[in-house]
């Protein structure tokens, strides 16, 4: 659909009812690949939402006292403890991340190539940042004795739920940079601008993916700050 | 033509069934009257929806069946008549709900003069634990159980040491005493049923969940286990005793305490400790 | 892009739904439809007989697939189902059926049927096959993701059978995987038959979002010109909604799947309080039993509607086309679909009421599964209504739609009872539930698809199935399942409880052995009358009366394709343009009993349509 006939389309509810009811798609203008990633990623809040609320069942019913987080999370700077200071590092290094991607996708859709491969790249190094930050942190606990079925500073819930959650999520970073990095290439590479056709699916190439990455990448980082003040902050 | 016969003859089979069953509910021994009421209720009101709808389909079966040129109605939407069915049956839906929630607050509100009776759930088998004179039981956790201490009462607790601990199948309660079951198991889930008492819950590892209810008719009763619980599951019964006032009170008084429990332990020990010093 | 789709470009926003219609229109081109917004999907088109029949792309194809592989578990599913009455009904006949592999039955024929037949059968057979059909699309819209979809469920179903060959066998927790006894010794199968299961689910729901994802948006964002959502196929809606369910719903089962398989792994504990088994304290603590219920129970009640929701939609379906009258009341049923879809979500906990939850949950729970009884309600009245001053054809596919409806209606009533908190007390982990779900979930949906089998196999293979055959497998299900689970129910008011491999001499069911032994014989006999189905089957595909094109005279779009059977793509050079609704039978003054929806309103002008 051209942009021109997008521009003449009601707005508000009616606009809604009106494209609700009319034929051939529900949202309109809305490319296929994109309507698809906004429902993956209903779905996939839903998979968070009950690992978040287990968690918080889980802290809610626990028999032994819960770990001072502020003690476990901190570190030592000299000989002084720092209470979230790596975490403030990761949260930021990550919602930096989101920001570069999110003008990757505005130099994407003003055809600027090379800035767009740039700032790909650019999410894509954040996000192995966050991820070694990560593994950092957990190598720390792991030293202090924290395992998914124990853990010395308290209730074993803890490191389980801790490490579940923080990997599942960790997980779901490290697929966005292994993507980042393939879009990174591609774009350098100019499959976008010729539309050429992609390795799993017979549809051409189109700055549209960029964005889609992108709803993945502004999802992952949404759901960490729901994670950080679930784990951290309480 | 004939599928219309079938059809009618599964429903007068159906309800002919309903009417000759042998089997049907045990005779109840308990104040949950109020549930069977509710299912007959709930059996005539459905009953009598399931048999209207299967006529009237079985109407149309035998009226409709297929004519080359039949006249067919084409009428895609009766708002008038969608607007009464939907109020017809949200009434009947009340008529069903509300006798049940008033029923299911009585079972959720158990009377203050009951007795408590703990019932310990294990695979597979049960054993019970009842307040001795002053009437509380004392608090008790899994991690505490032993040879010496079967429930895991805690022993800094002076409301466990009166209590009285039944490690045999059989349990007596007393007729037209209401009795709360306070439900702990050892090891996994488990519910302690008795049909005849029309109530039930599970008995949960980590938390004590009970129920109430009010035997009246003495006699004998099978305890079955209704929440699946590993391979043993089918064997665990046990028994329940209705007594009178008198039966059960000469019962309870043979019933042996937590504190003479370790009393005896005791003695034993301090036996097994001076034989070994003699031996010495 | 074709020409046609350029030759008219009239701003959106004079598109009201009037015009669009094109009955009641402008005057000057009353078949007016507005022009493509999609350009067309590029196709992989298979050459090799691996990328025709194996690695392929075509959702008619994985359809078949699917459904193929899902009754080959169902196959599986049947003959556990047997092996279990066999003991029920003559205990100590069979020597090898032991406590422990009759719990490995139970488990696994409950998790099958559930989850690796009916709703693979239902949402990945009937969902991949009909759906580009249904709303004109050339096939899904991502037809790799597509193909991948369908290779994670052979790979889940194939863990899931492996479990039969691991040492300790399969898990016997029952299909509810309740801990803390799914993953301690005293259940059969804890050691590696739980951990397949958990694996397997969890590939199950990966594959299952993958094609459901595909279901989602080529409803959504690929339908044809002039294919309104007001104008789909009810089983499109069923479909649609079953799926939105489920990418709501599995979420909740993969997380209780991960968090099992670390309880059992790693010994964590999510759901494992402090444990004495045997004696001896187990090293877990502080978690808890009730927490997995919630997330199953969250999963699993959305799941009982993802089975029924496409059998009623397809149902509704083979009702109007076969007693040639529109559906009666199409928007209260699409409401009612959405509806009870909705509420799905706000009853899970009325399969916990004796759970040792806080009881006080259970007035809410009560009351919620009460309201759904109202749409649901709605739905059967508009079926018989359907039937209702119409020209009934009484062939095998309309005799499963009135058995559906029979065992429907006996199992809907049944689950007031269950849903009522007092009621369920005395009722539930009774054969009252076993006897319950089965004839709702169990029996009905399968009338369903059989009707649905008998209806679209000439659609499929070209062939009619053997009408006689059809008649005489019809009946023996019929009368054959009504008879096992209609006596069940009073199994259950005795007070026999669910999962007791043998009842010994307890004077419950003592009374009721001959009532057993009678049950048994049923599910022999309603499990081999299967044989007649597949026999039709296997025959008809070579020696079936060749259909030639919309032999049940329908009017919805799977049955207008150039060439039948389909070919990939579908459609040929154009896809279809839709103008009305699917369920214009006898409309006064048409011709025809029939109106197909890509008839132009000028090609019908006398016809007094009332709505489309």
């Amino acid at each position: 659909m051209s942009d021109h006939t997008l521009d003449k389309l009601p707005g508000g509810y009616k606009g809604m009812a009106a494209d609700m009811s009319s034929d051939q798609t529900a949202f309109k203008g809305v490319q296929w690949g994109k309507t698809m990633m906004w429902i993956f990623l209903l779905s996939d809040t839903f998979i968070f939402s009950c690992f978040l609320i287990s968690y918080m069942k889980g802290r809610a019913s626990t028999v032994v006292d819960w770990p001072n987080t502020s003690e476990v999370f901190s570190l030592h700077v000299g000989d002084v403890p720092v209470p979230l200071l790596l975490i403030a590092i990761m949260t930021f290094v990550l919602i930096t991340s989101s920001g570069t991607m999110a003008l990757a996708v505005k130099y994407g859709y003003e055809r600027n190539r090379k800035m767009c491969a740039w700032l790909i790249l650019a999410t894509a190094i954040g996000g192995l940042t966050f991820v070694g930050m990560q593994a950092f942190e957990w190598s720390k606990l792991i030293h202090e004795g924290v395992r998914p079925w124990e853990n010395p500073f308290g209730a074993k819930q803890f490191g389980s739920f801790f490490f579940m959650i923080t990997g599942f999520h960790g997980t779901h970073v490290s697929i966005g940079v292994i993507f980042l990095f393939i879009f990174a290439r591609k774009t350098f590479r100019g499959d976008f601008d010729t539309g050429k056709r992609g390795f799993f699916t017979t549809m051409k190439s189109d700055y549209v993916a960029i964005e889609i990455l992108g709803l993945y990448w502004h999802f992952v980082d949404l759901v960490w700050v729901f994670i950080f003040a679930f784990f951290y902050l309480w | 033509m004939h599928a219309g016969f079938i059809f009618l003859a599964v429903i007068v089979g159906s309800v002919l069934f309903h009417i000759f069953t042998p089997w049907w509910w045990t005779d109840i021994a308990s104040n949950w009257g109020a549930m069977d009421d509710t299912i007959n209720l709930t059996f005539w009101i459905g009953g009598g929806v399931f048999i209207l709808v299967c006529l009237f389909m079985v109407y149309c079966v035998f009226k409709f069946s297929y004519k080359e040129g039949r006249k067919v109605e084409y009428k895609p939407e009766d708002h008038k008549l969608e607007k009464i069915l939907t109020i017809a049956t949200t009434i009947g839906i009340i008529a069903l709900l509300a006798p049940g929630l008033i029923v299911y607050k009585n079972y959720i509100d158990t009377p203050k003069n009951a007795l408590h009776v703990e019932v310990n759930a294990w695979q597979w088998g049960w054993q019970y634990r009842l307040p001795g004179e002053d009437g509380i039981l004392g608090t008790a956790q899994v991690a505490k159980i032993s040879d010496d201490n079967p429930f895991g009462i805690n022993l800094d607790d002076p409301n466990g040491k009166d209590d009285i601990l039944i490690q045999s199948d059989e349990l007596h309660l007393k007729t037209d005493k209401p009795v709360k079951i306070l439900l702990r198991s050892l090891d996994v889930l488990h519910n302690f049923y008795v049909p005849q008492f029309r109530a039930k819950m599970d008995a949960i590892p980590g938390i004590i969940s009970y129920y109430w209810f009010e035997p009246n008719k003495v006699g004998e009763y099978e305890v079955l286990c209704a929440e699946y619980c590993g391979v043993g599951h089918y064997g665990m019964r046990a028994i329940v005793i209705v007594d009178s006032e008198e039966n059960y009170e000469n019962w309870i008084n043979e019933q042996e305490t937590f504190s003479s429990l370790i009393a005896k332990q005791d003695n034993n020990k301090l036996k097994t400790t001076r034989i070994a010093k003699n031996n010495n | 892009m074709p020409d046609e789709y350029n030759q008219k470009n009239t701003p959106l926003e004079a598109q009201s739904s009037e015009t669009m219609s094109g009955s009641s229109g402008s005057t000057t081109d009353i078949d007016y439809v507005r022009p493509a917004e999609v350009p067309e999907q590029d196709l992989y088109h298979g050459h090799s007989f691996i990328t025709k029949w194996v690695f392929c792309q075509d959702a008619k194809v994985i359809g078949i697939q699917y459904f193929l592989t899902a009754v080959f578990t169902g196959i599986v599913g049947l003959i556990l189902s047997w092996l279990m009455r066999l003991q029920l009904g003559f205990p100590e006949l069979v020597p090898f059926i032991t406590a422990e592999h009759y719990y490995q039955f139970v488990t696994m024929h409950g998790m099958i049927m559930i989850v690796y037949f009916l709703t693979a059968l239902f949402l990945g057979g009937f969902g991949n096959y009909l759906v580009p059909l249904m709303v004109g699309a050339r096939d899904m819209v991502f037809p790799y993701v597509n193909m991948v979809s369908f290779w994670m469920f052979f790979i889940a179903v194939c863990v899931l059978m492996a479990s039969f060959f691991v040492p300790g066998g399969p898990t016997g927790a029952g299909w509810t995987l309740y801990p803390p006894q799914a993953i301690l010794p005293g259940s059969p199968g804890s050691g590696i038959g739980i951990i397949l299961m958990l694996v397997s689910l969890s590939l199950f729901v990966i594959g299952f979002t993958m094609g459901g994802l595909n279901y989602l948006i080529t409803i959504l964002q690929a339908r044809t010109r002039g294919m309104t959502l007001m104008r789909m196929p009810l089983t499109i809606w069923g479909i649609f909604t079953a799926t939105a369910l489920a990418m709501l719903a599995f979420p909740a089962l993969l997380v209780s799947c991960i968090m099992m398989t670390l309880d059992k792994v790693l010994e964590t504990s999510f759901f494992m309080p402090a444990i004495i088994q045997a004696g001896e304290v187990l090293d877990y603590g502080g978690g808890s039993p009730v927490l997995f219920q919630h997330l199953f129970w969250f999963f699993g009640h959305p799941e009982v509607y993802i089975v029924a929701l496409p059998a009623f939609g397809i149902v509704s379906d083979l009702i109007s086309v076969h007693a040639r009258k529109n559906i009666f009341g199409y928007r209260m049923m699409v409401w009612a679909i959405v509806g009870i879809g909705a509420l799905s979500f706000f009853v899970w906990a009325h399969h916990m009421y004796v759970s040792g939850m806080n009881p006080w949950f259970g007035f809410f729970f009560a009351t919620t599964t009460l309201i759904i009884a109202v749409p649901t309600a709605l739905k059967v009245y508009n079926w018989i209504i359907t039937l209702f001053k119409a020209n009934i054809r009484m062939n095998t596919v309309m005799l499963f739609c009135l058995g559906f409806i029979v065992t429907f209606v006996n199992g809907g009533i049944t689950g007031i009872f269950l849903g009522n908190v007092a009621v369920d007390i005395p009722l539930s982990d009774t054969y009252f539930v076993i006897a319950h779900f089965h004839m709702v979930m169990g029996i009905a949906p399968l009338m369903v698809i059989m009707g649905a089998v008998y209806h679209w196999f000439p659609l499929v293979t070209g062939r009619m199935l053997n009408e006689r055959l059809g008649k005489w497998h019809f009946w023996f299900t019929f009368l054959g399942a009504y008879s096992i689970y209609f006596p069940m129910h009073y199994l259950g008011f005795i007070g026999v409880p669910r999962r007791y491999f043998e009842m010994y001499d307890s004077p419950y069911v003592t009374s009721a052995t001959g009532l057993n032994e009678f049950i048994t014989v049923a599910a022999l006999i309603v499990g081999i009358s299967q044989f007649i189905f597949i026999y039709n089957i296997i025959t008809s595909l070579k020696m079936g009366k060749p259909a030639g094109k919309n032999p049940w005279k329908a009017n919805s779009l799977e049955w207008l394709t150039h060439e039948v059977p389909p070919t990939h793509g579908n459609w040929g050079e154009n896809l279809p343009v839709v103008h009305r609704w699917p369920y214009d039978f006898n409309v006064p003054g048409a011709k025809e009993d029939y109106i197909t929806q890509t008839t132009a309103p000028s090609e019908v002008l006398g016809a007094e349509v009332e709505k489309t």
